[in-house]
């Protein structure tokens, strides 16, 4: 395996796969810091332009915004009180109050350098993790299989948002839309009425991009009489207050250490998300500090906590979408589409087909994190300038770029208008609160769901008893059951903990899906 | 309708049928010839087009641009071409999905006489596959214990080639598979090695490098090939039919003759170049170079004898 890592570094050290690092980092970092605009929207506008490029770089590029999208949240969160997402909202506690007494640079620096170190302990672990799982999970076959992704649904218990009937419809539709065409298993036409240009059932792009980005750009649009809101670090004459001392940073090495685990784990899981990681590291923190009553106020501590435990989420939730494929929250859902556009199937066969291919994007996720922390370092200034631009600036861009992907992606011009059509519907979505993101779910994991049912009957026929033979099967119907009633738990202490910090920070908005602008 | 866009479509309409009728009376090929290939890009079918393309392009002088079109196992791209304009610059990869099975086994906007056949590049042959532990050491001893009990066997689609093709042989030999359908042959190949299913039916790019590595054992295959050697053929097991794969190049139905004439002409060529049945080898296919009527009557026998199955199986 070491071998294999080794040579990963050796073809990511390579011109292209560089740029494309650096590229996706500035990417992620402006995206990511422009209220409105979240790392998975980032992601799904960038994902069309990798199409070209090999997938070492294509992918390694996505991960990178990915990775710097993620980061880039916490900028808007500390300097304008609006966290890019549900994860960055204790940073928004915390860090805006330091920026309200002058110390914005502290915050900023105390993030950024928890973000990465929780993300390099992340991809560590995922690198050497990854492949030994895999060899395990190897052994399933179409019935353990079937298991495997009746668990991957589990997903969706954190993914719902408030209501959980509301996150089931939302999968349902997914499903329902991931059948449209010819069925590959009996060939039979599915709900193509039809229209031969159905048979091939809807293009990944065009539908992720209209369901996930356009919405919001409607949205913006509704929005356009809510007042601007430019960001800028605001500077303390006491040099000590814009940057973080080592001596500082050592000081809170520890929490930074122990969130990062936190997030790591809770990554590693399918279900649970970055936010419930940055609640539960931010609570923990909180409980073993010596100083608890920062918290809330500008507790530098309690930005190191909140921000990397959820930037670990980032490496570790990559381990069950490449081992199992299972793809552990919505970005994991949207990188695993995008996998599998470059050809390279998630799963454990994975690390046997294409050894080369992984382990280069295993190395490339590796140097973001050093690639982050240069180029945020270097360019704080200009982001945030770049990120404050007006949104009738903005906003125009995206849906070009928006339109323009959703086109490349096949050359066709039906893609528009599936991208027209998911545009609407993923509005309407929103309207009546159903989860974009739990559809996305539905809509990836059911041919893979499908096809694995099939063959499991085909194998046992009707010996039913078979579908029980197995000793995965029964590991995973366990670890279903526990993750239903885990993620009952933890939303029920996520609310509360929730509900503690609003009490201490009523300006804050947020919402599960992206940010909002502040009213 | 008002009259201003009326008269300005009836003058691009005669816009159109002069510049259609300009082409037909120049000598063809002037302009690009877009081939669309049914599947995704880098799969067997679109290596095989693109080898083609490449090397014809130099021939006919204009650019011969691939381009792949893929969805609804292959009807998608097919359709297409079936409804394009019939001036020889629009061409489809044909295969023995897209032209002889799909059209009879799931509905099309199309049949086999929706297209002119031009060239037949390559064939693969159709074999039986079973993991190295298998308890069935020859074929013989695979059809005694299909007969007696449920065996399965990994194909890609309860209507796809792979399973009409193994039907064909199964109700030969008297037996009765239990099909567990992936969705390509690559993936069937992973089951068998992995001891998920009992046997698959494959083509030597998917079970090549399994077989080879001792894996998997190739028990019965259409025909002798130098790579896989001792393996039987269905004919020695009196197995009556044609087991292969194929790609070739058609055209839709009523393009002007001359279109079939030249890139003929063109094919015969390449097919003589060292580079291009070197650039088929390394793909792993068999160059079966077929042009003509005799093709065409061949062809359509197996048509027929997929319509007879498909009748069956409708019953």
């Amino acid at each position: 395996m070491l071998d294999n890592i080794l040579g990963g570094f050796a073809s990511i050290f390579a011109v292209g796969p560089i740029l494309g690092i650096i590229a996706g980092v500035m990417i992620g970092i402006i995206f990511g810091a422009i209220p409105g605009i979240s790392a998975i929207m980032a992601i799904a506008i960038i994902l069309p332009l990798t199409f070209y490029v090999d997938p070492i770089i294509g992918i390694t590029m996505l991960l990178a915004v990915y990775k710097a999208g993620i980061y880039g949240g916490s900028i808007s969160a500390i300097l304008i009180n609006t966290p890019g997402a549900a994860a960055s909202f204790l940073t928004a506690v915390d860090g805006h109050a330091l920026t309200k007494a002058g110390k914005a640079g502290k915050a900023l620096d105390i993030s950024l350098y928890s973000s990465i170190s929780g993300e390099m302990l992340a991809t560590l672990v995922l690198i050497f993790v990854a492949a030994p799982i895999s060899a395990i999970s190897l052994q399933a076959g179409p019935v353990e299989k079937v298991f495997l992704l009746l668990f991957a649904f589990t997903v969706i218990g954190s993914l719902a948002g408030e209501s959980i009937p509301r996150g089931l419809l939302s999968c349902c539709l997914g499903m329902l839309f991931a059948m449209v065409g010819m069925s590959t298993i009996t060939g039979a036409s599915r709900f193509t009425f039809g229209y031969t240009e159905l048979m091939a059932g809807f293009t990944f792009t065009p539908m992720l991009i209209g369901i996930l980005v356009m919405p919001e750009v409607i949205n913006t649009i509704r929005r356009r009489k809510v007042p601007h809101h430019e960001m800028a670090i605001t500077r303390s004459p006491n040099p000590a207050d814009n940057r973080i001392s080592w001596k500082e940073f050592r000081s809170v090495f520890g929490t930074v250490l122990k969130s990062s685990g936190i997030g790591t784990f809770i990554g590693a899981l399918p279900g649970l998300g970055s936010s419930t990681a940055a609640f539960i590291a931010y609570g923990e923190a909180k409980r073993t500090t010596k100083k608890p009553e920062e918290y809330g106020k500008g507790s530098v501590e309690g930005i190191a906590a909140a921000e990397s435990a959820n930037n670990a989420v980032c490496g570790s939730s990559l381990i069950p979408m490449l081992t199992l494929s299972i793809p552990g929250d919505d970005v994991a859902a949207l990188l695993m589409g995008a996998f599998l556009i470059h050809g390279l199937t998630p799963g454990p066969m994975i690390f046997f087909e294409h050894p080369d291919t992984i382990y280069a994007i295993f190395a490339g996720f590796l140097i973001t994190d050093l690639f982050l922390l240069g180029i945020a370092k270097a360019g704080f200034k200009s982001f945030v300038k770049i990120a404050s631009l007006r949104r009738y600036y903005i906003f125009p861009c995206v849906t070009v770029f928006a339109f323009a992907g959703a086109f490349t992606a096949g050359q066709n011009m039906d893609d528009i208008l599936v991208l027209i059509v998911f545009t609407v519907l993923g509005y309407s979505m929103r309207l009546v609160g159903l989860n974009p993101a739990v559809f996305i779910i539905g809509f990836i994991l059911t041919p893979f769901l499908e096809q694995n049912l099939d063959q499991a009957i085909s194998i046992v026929g009707t010996d039913y008893h078979l579908f029980f033979a197995s000793p995965f099967s029964w590991v995973f119907i366990a670890l279903s059951i526990f993750f239903v009633y885990s993620s009952i738990r933890m939303r029920k202490k996520a609310a509360n903990n929730a509900a503690d910090g609003i009490t201490k920070n009523p300006s804050a908005t947020t919402s599960g899906e992206a940010v909002q602008i502040p009213k | 309708m008002n009259k201003p866009t009326k008269s300005l479509l009836t003058f691009i309409g005669a816009l159109a049928v002069s510049f259609s009728a300009g082409s037909a009376l120049a000598a063809y090929p002037e302009k690009p010839i877009n081939v669309i290939v049914p599947y995704g890009a880098g799969g067997d079918s679109d290596l095989t087009t693109r080898i083609w393309a490449d090397a014809v392009e130099e021939e006919l002088g204009v650019p011969v641009v691939v381009i792949n079109k893929a969805g609804g196992g292959g009807v998608v791209g097919t359709s297409f071409v079936a409804n394009s304009k019939k001036d020889g610059y629009t061409l489809i990869n044909a295969g023995l999905g897209n032209m002889l099975v799909t059209p009879n086994f799931s509905k099309t906007p199309y049949d086999f006489d929706s297209f002119e056949p031009v060239v037949k590049m390559t064939a693969v042959p159709l074999a039986v596959v079973v993991s190295k532990d298998s308890p069935y050491k020859n074929f013989d001893q695979f059809v005694l214990a299909a007969k007696e009990k449920r065996i399965t066997q990994g194909s890609w689609g309860a209507s796809s080639s792979g399973t009409i093709l193994a039907n064909i042989i199964a109700d030969q030999m008297g037996y009765q598979p239990k099909y567990v359908h992936s969705n390509t042959t690559a993936a069937s190949m992973v089951s068998v090695v992995g001891g998920h299913i009992d046997s698959a039916v494959s083509f030597p790019p998917a079970f090549g490098p399994h077989v080879k590595s001792g894996r998997a054992v190739a028990l019965v295959m259409n025909q002798k090939m130098d790579q896989f050697p001792g393996v039987p053929t269905f004919e020695s097991y009196g197995i009556k039919g044609s087991f292969e794969g194929w790609s070739g190049i058609f055209a839709p139905k009523g393009v002007p003759q001359e279109v079939v004439e030249k890139l003929t002409a063109a094919t015969i060529k390449i097919m003589k170049k060292q580079q291009v049945l070197k650039a088929y080898e390394n793909i792993g296919a068999v160059v079966d170079f077929r042009h003509g009527s005799d093709w065409v009557a061949d062809m359509k026998v197996t048509y027929e004898v997929m319509k007879d199955a498909a009748g069956k199986i409708k019953k």
